[in-house]
């Protein structure tokens, strides 16, 4: 099996890039650099497609948080949740080595431990 | 931001002076071990999957030779911007067909609120259209040389 954890996170990526894409100051602002962005109906396809590879139970808890934040996986650093900046339990460091995918209790946002 | 104020966001270790890949992928995956190594990275792929998602949103060589390899990603913990250099040039699907020989890859993470990555790549950009600045990029072998580029 795929690693799950690591598509959720290219998920949010593209999401966020799509979403800066769409975005009329950051997209007017590159365009003025001279980039092009032309191909958003690419990566709405390319979304879909990894969307399909992911679990879709896990699936449908990042697009049920997503709806609360406007990210829903943030990073873990130093034991904290950058999401709402609680103290997670210590557990948790080794419960992501099994590959578990962990939520955040306080703030319910998916942790991603870099 | 000023481009005596860029120095600070290139180091050393993040610089090819000889990047050896030719195609697109390649250059990227040359470029993306680079980052991981040299900052310890877990997640090669997930930086590399964005940054191909980007060039399909539209090429990031926006011609004259030069490359802007963008994007946010978790699997990022700070800005991170790498310099890249090709004597013989890759095929970067250029939007002037020509051959990609300066690289300027620059990622951030998603929770960089002040889009402080848009103002590194739109100085880097501006540095860009000097032709002398670009002339002398093209030659470039060493750091030092490099950051003195940025300040004259
Ligand atoms: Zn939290």
């Amino acid at each position: 099996m795929e690693d799950q954890a690591k598509l959720l996170v290219a998920l949010q990526d593209l999401d966020l890039l799509i979403k800066e894409a769409r975005d009329s100051d950051t997209s007017t602002e590159l365009k003025e650099m001279g980039f092009k962005l032309d191909g958003v109906a690419k990566l709405q396809e390319a979304r879909d497609k990894l969307a399909k590879r992911i679990d879709p139970q896990l699936l449908n808890r990042y697009e049920r948080v997503a709806r609360s934040y406007d990210r829903a996986i943030v990073p873990v650093t130093d034991n904290f949740c950058l999401g709402c900046f609680v103290t997670l339990p210590t557990s948790y460091q080794s419960l992501q080595n099994k590959n578990q995918i962990l939520t955040c209790e306080s703030c319910g946002r998916i942790l991603y431990f870099p | 931001m000023k481009t005596e104020e860029l120095r600070e966001y290139f180091q050393e270790s993040l610089c090819i002076f000889n990047l050896q890949a030719r195609d697109k992928k390649s250059a990227l995956e040359e470029m993306v071990d680079r980052i991981s190594r040299e900052c310890r990275l877990k997640d090669r792929d997930i930086i590399l999957e964005m940054l191909l998602n980007r060039e399909s949103l539209g090429s990031t060589a926006i011609g004259k030779g030069v490359a802007f390899p963008h994007g946010r990603t978790l699997a990022i913990q700070e800005l991170t911007v790498l310099f890249a250099r090709s004597a013989d040039g890759v095929n970067f699907d250029s939007l002037d067909k020509k051959p990609t020989h300066l690289f300027f890859l620059i990622i951030a993470p998603p929770q960089d609120k002040e889009n402080l990555y848009l103002q590194v790549l739109g100085c880097v950009v501006e540095l860009i259209k000097n032709a002398s600045k670009r002339r002398k990029l093209m030659e470039v072998t060493s750091f030092p040389e490099l950051q003195a580029i940025f300040d004259s």
